[in-house]
């Protein structure tokens, strides 16, 4: 089967339908979606903030990033179903449009940086918890994910003003 | 001169037309404007969740609010400037939209509490530090919250009404 044909299948769902018919829906869904980025990014800002050397409101960084990441990745899951259902509403135009891609990849990108962040220079958090300024490895990561993020905030603003939004 | 009368003026100026046809201008604005929205966002879910008892209650509400004021103060002027831009290049669609004043307001009224009345709690941080913020203080940090995800549904169907 070619991606082609999924994509038209998943063009097909009544639920995809649904999204495009519904005049409410979608505006709906962007709601939720930019909502739910607030969090993201409003979150992980302080957090990135903390790592680069700028103080949030605890001086311990694992205190900050144990209390703020819960809420980081309860919005993540929100900004990810509403924006799974926006890609379904019109998967064709989405699979084709380069600022939509590039910015999975970007996300991939940011995700592969946390996961690098949290197997290294965070295990050994315990030796630079309170550090002004943190060390050089936390510093390049909080720099890394801020710089990520917003490239991810601007792509996604480009996907609606470069979106083919032929629906039938 | 009425309303709309201003909006087809404000329509018809070269800025406006400018605004509109330079096609890279919007998208970016509207980019910022976002990012500005997250700093808020970000910098009143942790002050407000402070405030209703459920975040880092161990540290003193006012150094919590001390903390992210001026960041909110920074990103609501951020905010004013790129929305007043936006409002230039589409006066029809804002002007004379009911949600975009309602979201006006809305706005006017979060930042209000956010600059003056939550400020007051800074004055007298030398009583309140340490302890918990009253039960009213509470209630209103819930009711900010709720006030700013409307905000953000107001903005967004601004561009379908």
């Amino acid at each position: 089967m070619s991606l082609e044909s999924v994509l038209q299948q998943v063009n097909d769902l009544s639920i995809s339908s649904a999204i495009r018919e519904n005049v409410n829906a979608f505006p709906i869904l962007e709601s939720l979606h930019v909502l739910g980025l607030a969090i993201v990014f409003g979150t992980i800002l302080i957090v990135d903030l903390r790592l680069f050397g700028v103080a949030a409101h605890r001086p311990s960084a694992k205190r900050l990033t144990a209390e703020l990441l819960p809420y980081t990745w309860v919005a993540f899951v929100m900004v990810a179903i509403t924006g799974l259902l926006m890609f379904m509403s019109n998967p064709v135009s989405y699979a084709n449009n380069t600022q939509f891609l590039l910015k999975l990849v970007i996300i991939a990108v940011a995700g592969l940086n946390m996961v690098w962040f949290h197997s290294t220079t965070y295990r050994r958090i315990a030796e630079w918890d309170e550090d002004m300024p943190p060390p050089i490895a936390a510093r390049v990561s909080g720099a890394v994910s801020f710089i990520l993020w917003v490239t991810v905030i601007f792509l996604g603003r480009w996907i609606g003003f470069t979106l083919e939004t032929l629906f039938f | 001169m009425s309303i709309s009368a201003f909006g087809e003026w404000l329509y018809a100026t070269s800025v406006s037309t400018e605004l509109r046809e330079v096609t890279w201008i919007i998208p970016n604005i509207q980019t910022f404007h976002i990012l500005a929205i997250a700093v808020v966002i970000g910098s009143a879910l942790v002050t407000e969740l402070r405030f209703a008892g459920v975040l880092a209650t161990d540290r003193p509400a006012a150094d919590v609010l001390r903390r992210y004021l001026p960041w909110m103060k920074v990103a609501l002027i951020v905010l004013l400037l790129t929305g007043l831009i936006l409002v230039v290049a589409e006066p029809a669609r804002t002007l004379g939209n009911t949600i975009f004043w309602t979201k006006m307001a809305l706005v006017a009224g979060a930042s209000l509490v956010t600059l003056k009345a939550r400020k007051s709690i800074l004055q007298n941080d030398g009583v309140t530090e340490g302890e918990n913020p009253p039960e009213a203080s509470k209630a209103l940090g819930w009711l900010m919250i709720l006030i700013w995800c409307a905000i953000i549904f107001c903005g967004r169907f601004i561009a379908y009404t």
